[in-house]
């Protein structure tokens, strides 16, 4: 099965490893990304004013362009999931149908179907735990591992409807189907500090550390998410607050993934993360 | 700044986040699940107070509104439908739009340009500047 996939910026540059797993990891589950041509930036953070139109264009640009490759539009990075899917919700939205012919006339791409926008974690659990269990190379040997949500998967609650917002357990499952084990914590889907990294640091490291204190305090041994900048913030905030023995390696759940179906480390991207998991990954020999 | 020109401005503040400040019964929910209530001045059922009282332009001053990072926590707990991230945020665009930036994409060192996400500048470019 072949999806129509957006990567989006961090995807491309601080986030490669997300994005080169993904599509490495997805060959071995059984679907296959199509990158959509000529994306362009989603717009990193959905606006809420109600006369803002130009807060739309880029998602909504991008919607268009994807409506004329299929239905469904693969997302994998947190940000650009929460923004697609809140841009098609509102251009679907009654009441809106003035606002949405403007976008489109100022877009200038024919909208031809309202497109679905889905993450790859969705598309996943769709294909079906027992199969991807089946495909597994190299079981996750029980690692303890606590899946991060964070506030862009799973708010606003209305629109996404992705999971339970206040205990969604998709990335969990797919732990499981992994051969790890998964590991309750009390923030999951609590907020990083976000882009407060930019102009107030000490305030986002407080949000991250609390969350991968609590984790740890769970048991778990190490932490995965599905956002480029919960990755960052977890692993930044640690790297300037937290010390030795500690330290919770934070990966993107398709790292842990592709390991799991087998590809070569070269492959998983960890040069790119900030605290290296390859130490502990070998202590545990799964390198 | 007078009482009839702070009643106007709570008035674009709600038309601006489509929510309505009397809906609140100042529980409290808001201010507990928020991750950065603590550090928060005003914390967010304080400031949708402030506005019940018709004190906008004390809210519009504050640094509280600076700190949100959109997480949405609070209008996912609120038992009576009110979203404070969106208050918040028409707040900050009446003070940008006033071409007031916090956040001064100029400013930006090299060494966070080398290191932080696009996403979190975009966002934060989005946020907090002109």
């Amino acid at each position: 099965m072949k999806y129509p996939y957006y990567p989006g910026c961090t995807l491309y540059s601080k986030a490669r490893n997300l994005d080169q797993c993904a599509r490495k990891a997805a060959l071995r589950a059984g679907f296959e990304l199509e990158e959509m041509p000529s994306w362009n930036c989603c717009g990193a953070i959905y606006n809420t004013n109600t006369d803002d139109l130009a807060a739309q264009v880029g998602p909504v640009r991008n919607l268009a362009k994807a409506s004329q490759l299929g239905e469904r539009l693969v997302t994998l990075c947190a940000a650009c999931y929460n923004v697609l899917k809140r841009a098609s919700e509102h251009l679907q939205a009654t009441g809106f149908e003035a606002d949405r012919q403007r976008l489109l006339d100022f877009v200038d791409e024919p909208l031809i179907r309202d497109v679905e926008v889905v993450h790859y974690l969705q598309v996943l659990k769709e294909l079906g735990w027992e199969g991807l269990r089946a495909k597994v190379a190299k079981p996750l040997n029980g690692l303890k591992i606590a899946s991060y949500y964070g506030c862009l998967m799973v708010r606003p609650k209305e629109v996404l409807k992705f999971d339970d917002p206040e205990n969604p357990m998709v990335m969990d499952e797919l732990v499981a189907a992994l051969g790890g084990t998964p590991v309750r914590f009390d923030f999951k889907s609590e907020c990083c500090g976000g882009y407060l990294v930019v102009n107030h640091q000490a305030v986002a490291d407080a949000c991250s550390l609390r969350v991968v204190e609590n984790a740890r305090t769970w048991g778990a041994e190490l932490v995965v998410t599905t956002c480029p900048l919960c990755q960052y913030n977890l692993e930044m905030a640690q790297r300037r607050r937290s010390s030795g023995n500690q330290l919770v390696p934070v990966l993107y759940f398709t790292q842990v993934l592709g390991l799991a179906l087998g590809l070569a480390e070269a492959e998983l991207g960890f040069d790119d993360n900030r605290l290296d998991p390859r130490p502990f990954l070998l202590t545990r020999g799964l390198l | 700044m007078n009482s009839a020109a702070n009643s106007s401005l709570v008035s674009r503040i709600e038309e601006l986040s489509g929510q309505r400040v009397l809906d609140c019964y100042q529980c409290g929910c808001c201010t507990a699940g928020c991750p950065i209530g603590e550090l928060m001045d005003p914390a967010p059922s304080k400031a949708i107070r402030l506005l019940q009282l018709g004190r906008a332009e004390e809210l519009l001053a504050s640094e509280g509104i600076w700190l949100c990072a959109s997480c949405l926590v609070c209008g996912t707990r609120c038992p009576r439908n009110v979203d404070y991230a969106k208050i918040a945020e028409a707040c900050r665009a009446i003070v940008l739009r006033a071409k007031r930036s916090v956040v001064d994409p100029d400013r930006v060192s090299p060494e966070q340009l080398q290191d932080i996400p696009q996403q979190a500048f975009i966002a934060s470019f989005r946020k907090f500047s002109v």
